[in-house]
């Protein structure tokens, strides 16, 4: 599971990637159905899927002879957990800091 | 100049590594580069406000002198996850400082992305403090 962490922050730098991503985040859908509105060729949407999936950003669900892809709701966790924490260490690190500043002689 | 080379080379890597950082936040501080750098870079000072029990390790993974240095840090919750802390000093007058903090996900078990292990051999300047 601690293997995918970086995976995740690769997979959403591509802005295409990531448009996926936010079309599935409204609900899941099928690659072809991905496709719908978007400029690009089926091969290079199966090869987006898989990092999406490698990422554990996104699972596949086989229905008979469909696939279906949504957002996968442990990946997502993690990552939102680990950037949340750190978005609000600092200003509470950068406080001390401007405290211990004032204190400082020059 | 031979002494030179590797911290253009470490600066060049620096930037390039930190462009994808995951988390940018930039501070003005009411205090001048020269102390900012001093908090920041004497262990003493430092301990204050980021303390080692944050840290993977207490010394700087790289350090540009007054102008950047980087920090190995270790989330304290499972899965313990390592990233790296860069912070940029920029003077915006003789007594205001512009601090850019960008941090990224760096964890030694993660195969991609983390060509910091392959910089940790480089060789760390040290500080003149």
């Amino acid at each position: 599971m601690v293997m995918v962490e970086n995976d995740i922050f690769k997979a959403l730098a591509d802005p295409t990637r990531r448009a996926i991503f936010e079309k599935l985040a409204d609900g899941r859908m099928n690659a072809s159905s991905l496709r719908n509105g978007m400029d690009i060729s089926q091969p290079a949407m199966s090869q987006h899927l898989a990092v999406l999936c490698q990422a554990k950003l996104v699972r596949q669900e086989r229905q008979g002879r469909f696939v279906n892809y949504e957002v996968d709701p442990d990946g997502l966790a993690l990552i939102a957990g680990w950037l949340a924490k750190y978005r609000a260490y600092w200003p509470a690190r950068i406080d001390a800091l401007k405290t211990l500043l004032k204190d400082m002689d020059q | 100049m031979s002494d030179q080379t590797p911290d253009v080379e470490l600066a060049t890597s620096v930037q390039e590594e930190m462009e994808t950082a995951d988390i940018v936040q930039k501070y003005e501080l009411e205090a001048p580069p020269e102390k900012v750098w001093r908090a920041i870079a004497i262990p003493t000072f430092r301990e204050r406000w980021l303390p080692d029990h944050d840290l993977a390790q207490a010394e700087p993974v790289a350090v540009i002198p007054n102008e950047e240095i980087l920090f190995r840090l270790r989330d304290d919750a499972p899965p313990f996850l390592e990233s790296v802390v860069q912070f940029q000093l920029q003077p915006i007058s003789s007594d205001r400082t512009l601090l850019t903090i960008r941090q990224r996900l760096a964890d030694g078990r993660l195969a991609s992305r983390d060509t910091w292990a392959a910089n940790s051999n480089e060789p760390v300047m040290m500080l003149a403090a």
